[in-house]
């Protein structure tokens, strides 16, 4: 008796969780598989419609390996990564620490700047088109009325101030996520333990790296791996902004990977490149998600 | 105690000022680029491709607003995203809730991978998704529909649904179900009855956050569905930007547009998406 109902548990239990599951490995799972698939194969407009590809084995990495286009590529999305992280987690900690002290509008406001996170990155990117445009822009404006350039810039038509550009835009969107991330760690923080450590005589310098850093180690970290993924997995942004030019000089694994399947029509070229993109977020993927399996137990 | 901290107020009486006039200030730098768009999209044509850059609209117009709300293709667009965001959230609830709920209120076996399954999946980018779907797709004719993007931002959803809801049905107290069954309600019954009310908080933050997730998608909408006819309006403001040359004005009237639903959503329930863009990252 005990059993069965141990077993109609479990039954009721599958019928919640099945659909979702298998909607998943449905709509995610199997086209996950085929683009593995896909990546070993040679996959283009002309074999796809014919169903004359073949098995090529690791020929489609090689050629991406010598693809200098493909390297380029490959080294902008860390550049752009580790650019927006620098500054979104750095600006976003101070931000962070601003908004968990108590007061008046600390908590309205920080809600605030999110309305950055929730709009289309579509909407944002044109928006960074328009205040880099080189005459009617409003950072060149700005910049001339203070003084620090005497010419206008033109921002998004040379590789590294329009990597700069890409960067400080994805920066205005990433900044206000990173704070709340790191606040409601900091909020976590028991009052206590800064307290004591003011009656001990620890100023505020020593508070901050024998107090804060350490108590914040694991929410440091996961804001760090997840800003990582989220980033490194752009193409919104560079798509509608620089549609990753000039010359490739803004082009994501993300964006390039769209454009060898469906401008080129080298559907196993795309794959392929979207293959490296997610082993580098699987690498990164693997430790956030086992910190935080740590977590729960 | 309560002398302490009253105390504590009115000492950091001037030092909370500072403080909030600093936090306006922030907001003014975050928000800049909202007002960025909305003073844009009131300016004439000359004065938004001019070579000087006004800071408010020195003529003051509604024109780009009313060229883009009048215009057919526009309003076939902005049919498409709202079309487009439900179809999708649709999805993304029917089978997300009742996962997050089997997840939170059941132990069954295999419950570890199937956890690890949402985990994964609600990382994974559509940049990586776009070639095999759309292979996929153009096999079962789901190109140029509303169903193939709808299916495809629905994966990413469904996930996030499950992680952030689960740690919600979790926190419902076991008497809450005990006296339903009391009552002689089915499980489904007690579903939907019960347990959907109980967490409301959790429900709204989901609703919303799927709806925007629709609503913003580029990627999946603009790959499956090449037609401007069949393409939202994220996707569209790329067409639109080479039919109006650097017509800035009438740009930014169109992405206020597109923007005005994440604000109206956002004034209103702020908190909720707050917490939910929390939940999904951190820790329960």
């Amino acid at each position: 008796m005990k059993l069965s109902m141990a077993a109609k548990k479990r039954r009721e239990g599958y019928s919640f969780i099945l659909p979702g599951f298998v909607y998943m490995m449905i709509v995610l799972g199997y086209p996950l598989i085929y683009n593995v698939i896909l990546a070993f194969r040679d996959v283009n407009i002309k074999t796809f419609k014919a169903g004359t590809d073949v098995f090529v084995g690791l020929n489609n990495f090689i050629t991406l390996l010598h693809d200098e286009t493909f390297l380029l590529v490959f080294k902008n999305t860390f550049v752009f990564t580790i650019g927006c992280l620098v500054f979104q987690f750095t600006i976003g900690f101070i931000f962070a620490m601003f908004f968990s002290k108590k007061f008046t509008l600390a908590g309205p406001i920080r809600g605030m700047v999110l309305v950055g996170y929730m709009m289309p990155m579509s909407v944002t990117a044109m928006l960074g088109k328009n205040i880099f445009d080189v005459s009617s822009g409003l950072i060149n404006d700005l910049l001339m009325k203070i003084g620090v350039i005497s010419a206008p810039v033109e921002w998004l038509l040379n590789g590294n101030t329009a990597m700069a550009s890409v960067i400080a835009v994805n920066c205005w969107v990433g900044i206000p996520f990173n704070m709340l991330l790191l606040t409601s760690g900091l909020t976590g923080i028991s009052q206590d333990v800064y307290e004591s450590a003011e009656v001990d005589g620890a100023n505020s310098f020593q508070r901050f790296f024998y107090i804060t850093l350490p108590l914040m180690k694991s929410a440091i970290a996961s804001v760090l791996m997840l800003g990582f993924i989220y980033t490194f997995k752009a193409f919104d942004l560079q798509f509608v902004m620089t549609s990753g030019g000039p010359l490739n000089a803004t082009d994501v694994l993300g964006t390039y990977s769209y454009t060898l399947s469906f401008t080129q029509y080298e559907f196993s070229m795309g794959s392929a490149t979207a293959m490296i993109l997610f082993c580098c977020l699987f690498i990164i993927g693997l430790f956030y998600l086992r910190m935080i399996s740590k977590e729960d137990d | 105690m309560a002398k302490r901290e009253k105390m504590l107020a009115t000492k950091s009486g001037r030092k909370n000022l500072a403080y909030c006039m600093i936090a306006v200030l922030v907001a003014i730098i975050f928000l800049f680029p909202i007002y960025w768009i909305l003073a844009m999209s009131f300016k004439s044509d000359a004065e938004s491709f001019g070579k000087i850059v006004t800071y408010y609209p020195h003529e003051f117009t509604i024109d780009p607003w009313v060229k883009n709300l009048s215009d057919r293709e526009f309003l076939t667009s902005l049919k498409n995203s709202v079309l487009i965001a439900v179809m999708s959230m649709t999805l993304s609830m029917v089978f997300g809730v009742p996962a997050a709920y089997g997840m939170g209120r059941y132990r069954v076996p295999g419950q570890k991978a199937f956890m690890l399954t949402f985990l994964v999946t609600q990382m994974l980018p559509a940049s990586l998704m776009l070639t095999p779907m759309y292979l996929i797709f153009n096999k079962l004719h789901l190109l140029g529909t509303y169903q193939g993007p709808a299916l495809a931002i629905a994966s990413g959803t469904v996930p996030f649904i499950v992680v952030t809801l689960r740690p919600y049905f979790k926190s419902v107290p076991t008497s809450l179900d005990d006296a339903a069954r009391i009552d002689g309600c089915g499980v489904f019954r007690s579903f939907f009855k019960i347990m959907i009310p109980a967490i409301k908080t959790g429900i709204i933050t989901v609703v919303v956050i799927s709806f925007l997730n629709g609503w913003n998608d580029l990627a999946y909408s603009m790959t499956f569905n090449v037609t401007p006819e069949m393409r939202p309006l994220t996707a569209n403001i790329y067409k639109f930007k080479s039919k109006y040359g650097t017509k800035w004005n009438c740009i930014m009237a169109y992405g206020a547009i597109l923007v005005l639903p994440v604000i109206l959503l956002f004034v209103f329930l702020q908190k909720y998406i707050v917490g939910g863009l929390t939940a999904g990252a951190v820790k329960e």
